[in-house]
């Protein structure tokens, strides 16, 4: 990375506890780790930040961690120095006072927006458009996360696919049992939960006990393992395992975000929710199903048959994932459908390898941001 | 001067940017995530002629520009202009790019009266009544007795061979009224 401009100014607003911050803590880790990025992280909720990263301190206004400065993002925003690029998450507003001092630079800094991630079509076309400022001199250029190369990418670091593929069975072992998890019984399918509210979870949970396959579900803390303690009746906490007939649920802790890619690479069946946990478990080349983030008008719906068109496509049991995730999002009977994808999790396995190595093969989130900057 | 929110734009406002006076060829809004949403907007710059690509947040605010403007009817195409004519037979021309995305609803001899507007007394773009009508070229039959569910159709526009869906019940040669903010079938007439 040339160093003649490297001060980076990220602004993440926590809106859905974990997703927001998620993707901005990754990136910012990415540009700093293998860019050599001088960053700052403005956070307005530093609690959310501190599941993800426990040595955060939630009431300092300003900290290091991992060579990056944290600064806790509050309504009265200080005067400090605007940086040589400014990315703003998820369309969040910046202070008004921080677009002033934008303006008042003599060389505008790179405004950046980092939108949303869809496989929707077009944002092919929208990526990297610019947004003239109404008042300012000011451009800001709206960056697409995607699938295809002609997008922003997906946040992958370096050397994230080498060390997922030496990651092999002992350690996923290895790893389990550092979470309090026994070692897989024979034939027991391992499931990793992380989801939102979602009305098909108890027949889900009824359907994998009632089932012929003995299934161990790792239950994420907040709202998956609180719909799972409803539906046994009692409080499922980090560490607890229980048992209904074929079934086994385990609470796990908050992991760290290089935890839970583990997870993700120990488990048979990934279920992940919005975006952060969403990309991990394609790196993860494990079966997956996604909740996406609910919209007004059914909008998440046009946006998954977005995704699984491209994912699935010459998968020859395309239609029966399609059908699990279509109901694991909506409604409609779950465990005759379960039953069916289960069955292919094999070869959609190693369909989902052969996925990853098409995404593999375009540039990462980070490096598009750093070519798209120097090549300003 | 007045202001637009971007969510609102269409076809034909104009609107400042970085300072000069564009008007809008294209507006598209696309959703984005949790509930927000973006609008793509293809402009052409009137000093410059200049046809550019932008993008803002649906709730983005922007200044616009108070125009003269004209109720006029289509009379002709003289390549690569249209030609609008006002009550006292003026003629007005327009290029077809900047108008391009209302082609699909010019005809010869439409009768809609059309609202032109003008920057420097120079015709800069056209806004098409809100609810026109347009003859069906071609339409799929309705087959009796189909339980498929299908509630819409593609249908044909007669002369500009403009696509789009029609519910279930129209017919070739139905008249139809088509709301030309949304480009959506309202209602058959015949």
């Amino acid at each position: 990375m040339q160093n003649n401009i490297s001060r980076w100014d990220i602004f993440c607003t926590v809106i859905d506890n974990y997703g927001d911050i998620g993707v901005c803590w990754r990136l910012a880790r990415q540009l700093a780790d293998e860019y050599d990025a001088d960053i700052r992280l403005w956070v307005d909720n530093l609690d959310s930040f501190s599941h993800l990263c426990p040595t955060i301190v939630t009431d300092a206004d300003v900290q290091h961690l991992e060579g990056m400065q944290i600064r806790r993002w509050r309504p009265d925003f200080p005067t400090v120095d605007v940086a040589d690029i400014v990315i703003e998450a998820f369309a969040c507003e910046l202070p008004a006072s921080y677009v002033e001092a934008m303006a008042e630079r003599k060389i505008a800094p790179i405004w950046i927006n980092l939108e949303y991630l869809s496989a929707e079509d077009w944002v092919d076309d929208s990526h990297l458009l610019a947004s003239p400022h109404k008042h300012h001199p000011l451009k800001k250029h709206f960056f697409f996360p995607g699938f295809t190369p002609t997008t922003g990418g997906l946040i992958r670091e370096r050397d994230l696919l080498s060390v997922r593929s030496a990651f092999d069975e002992s350690d996923a072992d290895k790893f389990l049992a550092g979470l309090g998890v026994p070692p897989r019984d024979g034939t027991e399918i391992r499931v990793s939960l992380f989801c939102y509210d979602n009305a098909m979870l108890p027949e889900l949970l009824q359907e994998w006990a009632d089932g012929p396959d003995r299934i161990r579900v790792l239950v994420t803390p907040g709202a998956p393992a609180r719909q799972v303690g409803d539906w046994l009746g009692e409080q499922l906490l980090p560490g607890t395992q229980l048992c209904r007939n074929k079934l086994t649920v385990q609470g796990l802790p908050f992991l760290s975000q290089s935890g839970y890619d583990r997870l993700l690479w120990a488990c048979d069946i990934n279920f992940v929710r919005g975006e952060d946990s969403f990309v991990r478990a394609q790196w993860a080349q494990r079966p997956f199903v996604w909740q996406i983030y609910p919209q007004t008008e059914n909008t998440h719906l046009i946006k998954l048959e977005a995704f699984l068109t491209r994912y699935l496509q010459n998968f020859p049991e395309s239609e029966t994932v399609k059908r699990f995730w279509q109901r694991w999002n909506g409604s409609g009977e779950i465990g005759a459908s379960w039953r069916d994808f289960v069955a292919v999790r094999a070869s959609l396995e190693l369909h989902t390898k052969v996925w990853v190595g098409q995404l593999d093969r375009t540039r990462n989130l980070a490096d598009n941001l750093v070519r798209f900057v120097f090549g300003k | 001067m007045s202001v637009k929110i971007a969510n609102n734009l269409q076809s034909g406002n104009v609107v400042i940017l970085e300072g000069e006076p564009v008007v809008v060829i294209k507006a598209v809004i696309n959703k984005s995530g949790r509930n927000q949403a973006v609008v793509k907007v293809k402009a052409k710059n009137l000093l410059t002629n200049r046809v550019s690509e932008v993008i803002f947040k649906s709730d983005d605010k922007l200044e616009g520009v108070m125009m003269e403007k004209k109720d006029c009817k289509y009379s002709y195409f003289s390549a690569p202009n249209h030609v609008f004519v006002d009550d006292e037979f003026n003629e007005y021309e327009i290029d077809a790019e900047t108008i391009s995305d209302l082609e699909k609803y010019i005809v010869d001899g439409m009768e809609e009266v059309c609202e032109v507007t003008f920057y420097e007394e120079r015709p800069i773009s056209v806004v098409l009544p809100k609810i026109i009508v347009r003859e069906v070229e071609y339409t799929e039959p309705v087959v009796r007795g189909d339980t498929s569910g299908k509630i819409s159709k593609t249908a044909v526009l007669k002369e500009t061979k403009h696509e789009l869906q029609v519910s279930a019940f129209v017919e070739i040669g139905d008249k139809i009224e088509i709301d030309t903010e949304t480009g959506e079938f309202r209602k058959r007439l015949t």
